[in-house]
């Protein structure tokens, strides 16, 4: 009853195996198995830097945090003030800019989230996240 | 010689007939009411693999506020969701490296797929309630540690329709369900046993 309990559970978890694998072939290009953010979507220090004033720079961190030190020039635009930030953004943003968004660190999600919703939002194309976020500019400063 | 036991059966069919019967019918019910937890839990299950496989949010939207000609409308505009979404979802709860997030979302909505059939036509039944158990304990477990430590995590359970689901709304289904799965069990042990 055991074994048979087991093989049981084996064929479905084989079976299901199947479309899985043929999904991720489908997807390969539109999903990175290295990090959550695809390489397209993200910009390291050095990079952004080059872009100077071609890029608007935007903190994703919470207000106190923002408002401890952050990226000269940096606009804020996080979660939770998400409706009251956003126009000050869209003021300073004109066609043609990129928008490089960070957060504290390479492990944190905020910046990520933020350029999703800049894009699906604002229809904004040309946002890219910042590879290690504030920790990595604090290293090159 | 053959004809003996025939000539005798209808006198013992007689004799067991009132409670035989009775008997039938409480095990015909209670089969049927095991068939109907098998059929909700197995369409709850399929529908949480789908939702994460296919963008069901506005179909759900349109349910929820009846609009029952938009729902039907809806159907022919199903596109595949971004499997990307799911894994991020995973990757919230702050346990697993991206590239097993990755292979989850790949993975689980098929696994709850083909488990929630075998559950609904009753093919490998004690496997797939295996495997649904160990995944409702595994997603509990995973969403009380997030809490414990924290984190904001929106919920995949059933695709982004259960993204703004409370802590308690959470366990609370994953607890019910998980009760359904254990009554399975159970019947599917004296059924076995009977």
């Amino acid at each position: 009853m055991k074994f048979s309990l087991t093989r049981q559970a084996i064929t479905l978890a084989v079976l299901a195996l199947l479309p899985a694998a043929g999904e991720a072939i489908y997807f390969q290009d539109k999903i990175s198995w290295r990090s959550p953010i695809p390489p397209s979507e993200s910009v390291n220090v050095d990079q952004a830097r080059a872009w100077g004033e071609n890029a608007i720079w935007v903190d994703a961190r919470a207000d106190e945090e923002f408002a401890r030190d952050h990226v000269p020039g940096a606009l804020s635009l996080n979660e939770d003030r998400w409706n009251e930030l956003l126009p000050q953004f869209l003021a300073a943003w004109s066609p043609g800019k990129k928008v490089v968004i960070y957060c504290s660190a390479e492990s944190c999600d905020l910046a990520r989230e933020a350029a999703e919703r800049l894009r699906k939002e604002a229809q904004i194309s040309d946002v890219f996240v910042l590879e290690g976020g504030w920790e990595a500019w604090l290293k090159k400063r | 010689m053959n004809s003996t036991p025939n000539v005798e059966r209808p006198t013992s069919n007689v004799q067991v007939s009132g409670s035989g019967a009775t008997s039938n019918v409480k095990y015909r019910t209670a089969n049927v009411l095991w068939r109907i937890i098998d059929l909700i839990v197995g369409a709850m299950f399929i529908f949480a693999g789908i939702a994460k496989i296919l963008n069901l949010d506005q179909l759900i939207a349109d349910l929820h506020h009846l609009r029952f000609a938009s729902a039907f409308a809806d159907l022919g505009n199903l596109s595949v969701a971004d499997p990307a979404e799911f894994a991020h979802d995973i990757n919230n709860f702050r346990i697993l490296p991206w590239i097993a997030s990755v292979t989850l979302a790949f993975y689980l909505p098929w696994l709850e797929i083909f488990c929630g059939l075998g559950l609904v036509f009753r093919v490998l039944y004690r496997g797939a309630l295996a495997i649904l158990s160990a995944l409702i304990v595994v997603f509990t477990l995973a969403t009380i540690a997030a809490k414990v430590r924290g984190l904001d995590i929106t919920c995949g359970c059933f695709g982004h329709a259960s993204q703004h689901w409370s802590l308690l709304a959470h366990l609370a289904t994953n607890l019910t369900i998980l009760a359904a799965l254990v009554l399975l069990w159970v019947s599917s042990r004296s059924t076995k046993t009977s």
